[in-house]
C-alpha cells in the first residue's frame, strides 16, 4: 500500500473498473472515478447510458459483475484487498448506512409520518433511542426547511416537499456521501427549484455528493466535477468549466447542445 | 295458516327465555372464530411469504397450500379433522389420539381460511412499490426489518376491507361446528328444540343473533379503521 500525506488522500468514494451486465446487455463497461471528501460530482448522459445502474452499484442495490467500490477506503463488496471473501448481506447493510440515497420517485413510506420516515432507520439501523432520533430528525427536517411538516403524512405533501423529506431521511443516517438519482425529474417544473435550493445548500455545507441530473444549471454551478456517461463508459470528465465550456468528446458536445439552452 | 306460521316465527319469546344458555353457546362461536382467525392469519402469512419467495420449490409449496385449503369445503374439513386426522396420527404414532371438538374446529377453520388470507396477503405484498423496499435497503435496513416495518404495515392497511370479508365468512362458518358437538349456539338451539318443539322462533332468533354480531363487527372494524387505512393514499 502506498502512503500519502493528509486525511484527504483517501477518497470518500472510489470506483474501480466497474462492470455490470444484465444477461447479454453490457450496461457498465469499466467505469473508474474518485470522489474526494466534500466534492460534488454531477453525472450527466443520455437516458439508458447507465447512470442509475452506476449509482445502484455503488450502494449495491445492484451487484456489480466485476470491479469494486471503496467507501473511505473500505471495499464495499469484499472484506479486504485482493481476492478476500465477499461480504455477507448483513455486512453490506452495515456499509450502506454510510451512503444516503435519494430516488427519482421519492419512495417515502406512506404509512409513517414525515418524522417517522426520517427517524425509522436511525432507530432500527443505528440503534438510537426515539428521543435522540427525534432530535436528529427535526434537525434534518430543518435542513430541508420542512420542520413544520413533521407530523403530516407523505400523501398530504407536494412532490417537492416529499423529495425534501426523502433528502432529510437520507441525511438522518449521517452518511459519508449522498447519492441522488434524478431527484427532480418527476417533479413539475415549478417544484424543482425548492429541491435544487436544498441540494445547493448541502453542497455548500461540504456534503459529499454524486448527483445524476438533467439540471444542467445545477451541474454547471454547484458541482466540482462533471462526468458524462455514454454507453456504460465515462466519455468526458472534468471541472464544469471544461465539460460545459470546451468538451473534448463530440458526443458530449452533441448531448450538451440538446440539453443546455 | 301462513300468517300463523309467520307470527310464530317472529315471536321470539322462546328464544328470549333461553337466552342465557343460548348466548353462552354464542361465546363458543366467538372463541372458535378468534382462535381460528389467529391460526389463519399466521399460516396465511407464512404461505404468502412462500408464494413470493425467490425459490421455486417454496413458491410451489405455497401454491399447493392455497389451492388445497381454498378448495376444501368447511363442512368436510371440520369432520375430517375431527374424525379422520386423529386416526391417521394415531396410526403414525402408534397410540390412540382424540381431539377435543373445539381444537378440531379451530384447526379445520383455521387452515381452510388460511388459504384465503394467503392470497390476500400475497396480493398486498406484491402491490408495495419496489422503490419503498429499495429506499429501506439503501438505509441499511435488513430484509426482516423491511418486512415488519415497511411491507406488512402497508399490506394490512390495504387488505383490511378484504380481510373483514374473510372474517365474516369465517365467523359464519363457525355455525357448523355443532356437527362435532362443540356446544355453540346452533348446538344449543338443537338441545332446546328437543324440549320446546318450537323450531321457527328458535332458528329465527339464532339467525338474527348471528346477523347482528356479524353486522356490528364488520361495521365497527370498517368505521374505526377508515382514517388509519386511508392515510397512505393521496
Ligand atoms: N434490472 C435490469 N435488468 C435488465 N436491464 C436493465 C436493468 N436495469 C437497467 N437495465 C438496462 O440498463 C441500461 C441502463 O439503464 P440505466 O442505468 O437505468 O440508465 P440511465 O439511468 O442512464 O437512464 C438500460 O438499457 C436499461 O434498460
Ligand atoms: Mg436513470
Amino acid at each position: 500500500m502506498h502512503v500519502e500525506s493528509g486525511v484527504d488522500a483517501v477518497p470518500a468514494i472510489r470506483v474501480v473498473d466497474l462492470h455490470k451486465r444484465f444477461g447479454t446487455l453490457d450496461v457498465l463497461r469499466g467505469v473508474s472515478f474518485d470522489v474526494r471528501r466534500g466534492d460534488v460530482v454531477s453525472m450527466i448522459g443520455a437516458s439508458g447510458s447507465g447512470k442509475s445502474t452506476l449509482l445502484r452499484c455503488i450502494n449495491r442495490l445492484e451487484t456489480p459483475s466485476s470491479g469494486e467500490v471503496y467507501i473511505d477506503g473500505e471495499p464495499m463488496g469484499h472484506r479486504g484487498q485482493g481476492d478476500a471473501k465477499a461480504r455477507s448481506l448483513a455486512e453490506i447493510n452495515m456499509m450502506r448506512r454510510d451512503l444516503g440515497m435519494v430516488f427519482q420517485q421519492f419512495n417515502l413510506w406512506p404509512h409513517m409520518t414525515v418524522l417517522g420516515n426520517v427517524i425509522e432507520a436511525p432507530i432500527r439501523v443505528r440503534g438510537m433511542s426515539r428521543r435522540e432520533a427525534t432530535a436528529l430528525g427535526e434537525e434534518c427536517l430543518a435542513r430541508v426547511h420542512l420542520e413544520e411538516k413533521s407530523k403530516e403524512y407523505p400523501a398530504r405533501l407536494s412532490g417537492g416537499q416529499q423529495q425534501r423529506v426523502a433528502i432529510a431521511r437520507a441525511l438522518a443516517m449521517r452518511p459519508k456521501a449522498m447519492l441522488f438519482d434524478e431527484p427532480t425529474s418527476s417533479l413539475d417544473p415549478e417544484l424543482t427549484d425548492e429541491v435544487l435550493v436544498v441540494m445547493r445548500e448541502l453542497a455548500a455545507d461540504g456534503t459529499t455528493m454524486i448527483v445524476v441530473t438533467h439540471e444542467m444549471g445545477f451541474a454547471r454551478e454547484a458541482s466540482d466535477r462533471v462526468l458524462f456517461l455514454h454507453n456504460g463508459l465515462i466519455e468526458e470528465e472534468g471541472p464544469p468549466s471544461q465539460v460545459f465550456g470546451a468538451p473534448k468528446s463530440e458526443r458530449c458536445r452533441q448531448f450538451l447542445s440538446k440539453h443546455v439552452q | 295458516m301462513v300468517s300463523d306460521a309467520l307470527a310464530e316465527a317472529l315471536d321470539l319469546t322462546t328464544f328470549w327465555e333461553y337466552r342465557e344458555v343460548l348466548l353462552r353457546g354464542l361465546a363458543f362461536n366467538v372463541y372458535t372464530f378468534l382462535a381460528a382467525a389467529t391460526v389463519s392469519i399466521a399460516i396465511g402469512l407464512a404461505a404468502a411469504l412462500l408464494r413470493v419467495n425467490r425459490l421455486r420449490p417454496l413458491r410451489w409449496a405455497g401454491t399447493v397450500h392455497v389451492e388445497l385449503f381454498r378448495n376444501a369445503p368447511d363442512y368436510i374439513m371440520v369432520v375430517w379433522v375431527h374424525f379422520v386426522l386423529p386416526l391417521l396420527l394415531g396410526k403414525l404414532l402408534g397410540s390412540r389420539i382424540e381431539f377435543d371438538p373445539f381444537v378440531s374446529a379451530v384447526i379445520a377453520l383455521g387452515f381452510v381460511y388460511s388459504g384465503y388470507f394467503a392470497e390476500t396477503f400475497r396480493t398486498g405484498i406484491q402491490a408495495i412499490p419496489l422503490g419503498h423496499l429499495e429506499a429501506a435497503r439503501a438505509c441499511g435496513m435488513s430484509e426482516r426489518q423491511i418486512l415488519w416495518r415497511i411491507t406488512l404495515p402497508q399490506v394490512v392497511r390495504r387488505m383490511l376491507p378484504e380481510a373483514v370479508n374473510i372474517f365474516v365468512s369465517q365467523f359464519k362458518a363457525t355455525t357448523i361446528i355443532s356437527l362435532i358437538a362443540v356446544p355453540d349456539l346452533m348446538y344449543r338451539v338443537g338441545m332446546v328444540l328437543q324440549q320446546e318443539m318450537k323450531p321457527l322462533p328458535l332458528y329465527t332468533g339464532a339467525a338474527l343473533t348471528y346477523f347482528i354480531v356479524v353486522y356490528l363487527f364488520a361495521g365497527t372494524v370498517r368505521a374505526l379503521s377508515e382514517r388509519w387505512r386511508n392515510r397512505i393514499y393521496a
